[in-house]
């Protein structure tokens, strides 16, 4: 039986790493991942749960388990802070014992963020992926704590050929992203930003990569704005940069 | 007692909160709340602990083998501190070895710790025994009574405590059983110290600044 | 600390930290967590989760039965000669503390480091009757003759260089001390120990109330808690109702992680344990012994469960120290004595969301503080609560959103769930960003999204995947 696996793409990273979502599809293909694209899908419902409306949230949290309720399989996103959002937060916006939160809870179950699906499911830590540059880890903070995946992007990153892995002093430190936050209080946004980006520079890294759409928005846009050569890449686009055989 | 309005406010506040009636038994506290008690260690093992702890802290530890031994410690120590004036705990122990006796005949004048606080103050040095000691932590445990006036071990510059090893206790389990239902106590652990100040350490901001932790055995 | 203005806003006071406020805090809290760190290590992970749970457990335990333990302490402090008051709420809690400096004719006051006492602004209400009140922690005492309040709940003035103390002391007490910590620290030793014979009243806050015994914990460094505490006549102690816990044998485990969380310390200096007054006069200490039991608000986050946990909290700034949102603004942001994570979960709470203006939302929700408490407080979970109460409301307090938010919330969703106007909505940003895009970057918008890029650049708008999986699926 093959794995199948169901994108759920999310829409920060369809507006602004479409590259991310097609290297993910042909990374599981060659992986013999089945891919299904359930095309009704359009954003988990995050923001408005963050942001404390919970009735509108619920509203996206049905449609969203209309869409992937009736699908088989795993569903994949290459992003932490979403899948979170599906695995906590979902059941609880439904009363326990009904339906909804029977669904929430069986289709959260089955709900991964990528590197965990990666390791956990596939069981495969390389990919016969290949670059040969030193490369810096930022932990996305959902991801991290929400998800409690400390190491398993790391783990894919040590069997890439040639990539060099340096430490990141303030790896599991927030990038200062958080949603909302970031227009809520832009200058404590930056704050954490730039110190983030600093500290990116002090490693030496040609890049630094993560698991999380809204952290490489941030961290981009702050090493761009320091002019700074470093790349922020998706692990994903690693994995894709060059391909070799497993 | 007498009706106290807002007391009741409160408790019923509470109670509804909760949804709890009045007199709703408490469960018990549940085992997980619970952790297990220290093993203590082999007696020397146990004194070595303490010491280093004690150490580490600041504190000034020393073995005394008799009372000879404790004659000449008071000596040293009435001259490295500049003693003037000391004020001691009233406990048998403490008079049995004649603390104040010997201090008295070094030229130390003997302040009564009931003399009143200004005077207490004036006192360079306070002599303790001690309740219960505590390895892991380096703790001195002081318990209050008409025989071990509190001001004793907070008012001086100086805080000598004279330790037997029958005060050793495995840890805070078997030092609190004895000392909760005795009134007050306090766990004393290293000199009085602050980093409030651009986060250095100093020490001796209002209780005492030094601490003298001494072992007595006799033979 | 005088009241800040209401509602607190967090946005104004962030954009006005002083420049070298953050480095100042992170090297503060770097100390702290560098020596946490050493502590949890030794002890191993395994033992310092069991002991976070057991923290969590028996304190979730006290305040789910706080009924019963208060009755249980207050009997057990009457017994002990002590005297019980309740105050319902700041004013009361004030009152009953006038009322005893004015019978004992009190000119002076010494008070021990207390964070209920300055969430009720107990030192303005004694100073607007005339009652000298001197903060003794050093901390403190430094901050109260700059007129401020607390920077930090465990080390209030560690902002400040020491040049500034020493001119401070300068100038408010008169005293040329060089600008060295043991030189400072020797000018205030000798200051407050004036203060602290001649005071007529001790006040402290309590660390842990122990409902077995009727005992006040106090856990401090300095051993100003023991003077205040035992050298005035009359010592009156401020515990919130919060603080309760069963048993002596509760302590065994929090005092195993209240220091360690705070400082870095395997334990302070002084624990006392205070169970009313001495029990004759040759012990030495006050001849009256008072205990304050403050509500304030606290029995009223009781009743939502989902925010209950609030009330474990046993103050020892951990939070504070590792939220990076803190680290880089400091507590005076926060607009509450008690700032940082636990702070705005307080100040909302007690004070109410709409007092407490933009506070929930002074958060990433990255969850650091989640690991550090040692009574493991879900919160970023709390947050995510008072931020609902504030959108929509809940059965404590109204929404204090603008409804215009709501409307906005509900005409996002739609188009957002709504696949055609989802998809239009990714199209028509990709056109109308035309004019404003290069190299791939949006660098200047207009509001609201000037908010994202006056700190960096927007990537450019790109949704591009559904036409391609079309094609590929097409090919296929």
């Amino acid at each position: 039986m093959p794995i199948k696996a169901q994108l759920f793409i999310t829409c920060l990273a369809e507006q602004f790493f479409p590259g991310v979502l097609k290297g993910m599809v042909e990374l599981l293909e060659r992986l013999r991942v089945q891919v299904a694209f359930p095309e009704e899908q359009t954003c988990c419902g995050q923001p408005f749960f963050n942001s404390g409306y919970q009735t509108q949230a619920r509203q996206m949290a049905r449609k969203w388990l209309e869409v992937f309720g009736r699908t088989d399989g795993f569903i994949v996103s290459p992003s932490g802070s979403c899948v979170d959002m599906v695995r906590h937060h979902y059941p609880h916006l439904f009363p326990p014992g009904t339906p909804e939160h029977r669904l929430a809870e069986e289709t959260a179950a089955r709900t991964f963020e990528f590197t965990q699906f990666l390791v956990q499911q596939v069981k495969v830590t390389d990919v016969g992926a290949r670059f040969p540059h030193k490369v810096t880890y930022h932990a996305s903070c959902h991801l991290l704590r929400g998800l409690g995946a400390r190491e398993e992007a790391k783990q894919i990153l040590r069997k890439v050929r040639g990539l060099e892995l340096v430490p990141l002093s303030t790896e599991e430190t927030c990038c200062g992203f958080g949603g909302t936050f970031s227009v809520i209080y832009p200058e404590v946004s930056q704050a954490m930003m730039v110190a983030k980006v600093k500290s990116i520079e002090a490693t030496g890294a040609d890049a630094v990569v993560a698991c999380d759409a809204g952290c490489l928005m941030n961290i981009a846009g702050g090493l761009r704005k320091a002019n700074s050569p470093i790349k922020a890449m998706h692990l994903i686009e690693v994995l894709t940069a060059e391909r070799g055989t497993p | 007692m007498s009706t106290n309005s807002a007391g009741e406010d409160i408790l019923a506040k509470v109670r509804t909160s909760l949804k709890r009636g009045p007199g709703q038994p408490v469960a018990p506290v549940p085992s997980t709340a619970r952790v297990k008690p220290r093993v203590a260690g082999a007696p020397d093992a146990e004194i070595e602990l303490l010491f280093t702890e004690i150490g580490k802290l600041n504190g000034v530890t020393r073995r005394l083998g008799g009372r000879d031994d404790l004659k000449t410690a008071l000596a040293e120590l009435v001259k490295v501190e500049a003693v003037q004036k000391a004020t001691c705990w009233a406990t048998p122990d403490l008079m049995t070895l004649d603390v104040a006796g010997t201090l008295k005949a070094l030229g130390v004048e003997i302040v009564s710790p009931t003399a009143g606080k200004h005077q207490v103050a004036e006192c360079e040095l306070g002599v303790t025994g001690v309740d219960a000691a505590l390895p892991e932590t380096g703790t001195l445990l002081l318990r209050s009574s008409p025989e071990r006036p509190r001001v004793v071990s907070l008012l001086p510059r100086v805080h000598l405590a004279i330790l037997r090893r029958t005060a050793l206790r495995a840890d805070l389990h078997q030092a609190f059983g004895e000392a909760k239902d005795a009134g007050y106590c306090v766990l004393v652990t290293g000199p009085s110290r602050t980093s409030d100040i651009e986060l250095t350490l100093t020490l001796g901001v209002h209780g005492p600044k030094a601490l003298y932790v001494w072992l007595l055995d006799e033979s | 600390m005088s009241q800040a203005t209401l509602p607190i806003d967090f946005r104004t006071n962030a954009q006005h930290v002083p420049p070298k406020m953050p480095a100042s805090v992170q090297k503060a809290t770097a100390k702290f967590l560098g020596n946490r760190a050493a502590l949890v290590e030794a002890l191993g992970n395994e033992l310092w989760q069991t002991l976070r749970q057991a923290a969590h457990d028996v304190r979730l335990h006290a305040i789910t039965n706080l009924d019963q333990y208060l009755e249980q302490a207050e009997r057990a402090v009457t017994k002990a000669g002590g005297h019980v008051h309740w105050a319902r709420d700041a004013a009361e809690a004030n009152r009953i503390v006038l009322e005893m400096a004015r019978h004992h004719q009190v000119r002076k006051v010494v008070k021990s480091k207390s964070m209920a006492t300055e969430e009720i602004g107990l030192n303005h209400a004694l100073e607007a009757e005339g009652i000298q009140v001197i903060e003794t922690d050093l901390g403190e005492y430094i901050v109260q003759l700059l007129g401020m309040g607390p920077a930090h709940i465990v080390v209030p003035a560690f902002h400040l260089s020491k040049e500034e103390i020493a001119a401070l002391f300068r100038e408010k007490l008169g005293v040329d001390a060089p600008a060295e910590a043991e030189k400072l620290t020797q000018v205030a030793r000798m200051k407050l120990r004036q203060e602290f014979l001649t005071a007529g009243l001790g006040i402290s806050g309590g660390n842990f109330l122990i409902a077995e015994t009727g005992t006040i914990v106090t856990v401090t460094n300095e051993g100003n808690g023991r003077m205040c505490t035992t050298v005035p006549p009359v010592h009156v102690a401020i515990v919130g109702i919060d603080k309760i816990v069963p048993d002596w044998e509760s302590l065994t485990v929090l005092l195993k992680v209240l220091a360690r969380s705070a400082t870095g310390q395997k334990i302070t200096c002084y624990t006392q344990f205070i169970s009313g007054p001495p029990r004759a006069d040759a012990e030495t200490g006050p001849k009256e012994s008072h205990l304050v039991l403050l509500d304030n608000g606290r029995s009223r986050i009781l009743q939502t469960p989902e925010t209950r946990e609030t009330l474990l909290c046993i103050r020892c700034g951990a939070c504070l120290n590792i939220c990076p949102v803190f680290n880089n603004v400091g507590g005076y942001t926060y607009g509450y004595p008690i700032s940082g994570p636990t702070g705005v979960l307080f100040a909302s709470q007690i004070l109410g969301v709409k007092a407490a203006g933009g506070l929930p939302f002074a958060s990433t929700l990255c969850g650091a503080c989640n690991d550090i408490c040692p009574v493991k407080i879900p919160i970023t979970e709390i947050l995510l609560h008072l931020r609902h109460r504030v959108a929509e409301g809940d059965e404590q307090e109204k929404a204090a959103a603008p409804s215009l938010m709501r409307t906005g919330a509900q005409v996002g969703s739609v188009a957002l769930r709504t696949p055609w106007l989802y998809r239009l909505g990714s199209s028509l940003l990709k056109w109308a960003q035309a004019p404003l895009k290069r190299d791939d970057w949006l660098a200047k918008l207009p509001p609201p999204l000037s908010r994202w890029t006056m700190a960096r650049p927007l990537p450019a708008f790109a949704a591009d995947f559904r036409s391609w999986w079309r094609t590929r699926s097409h090919k296929r």
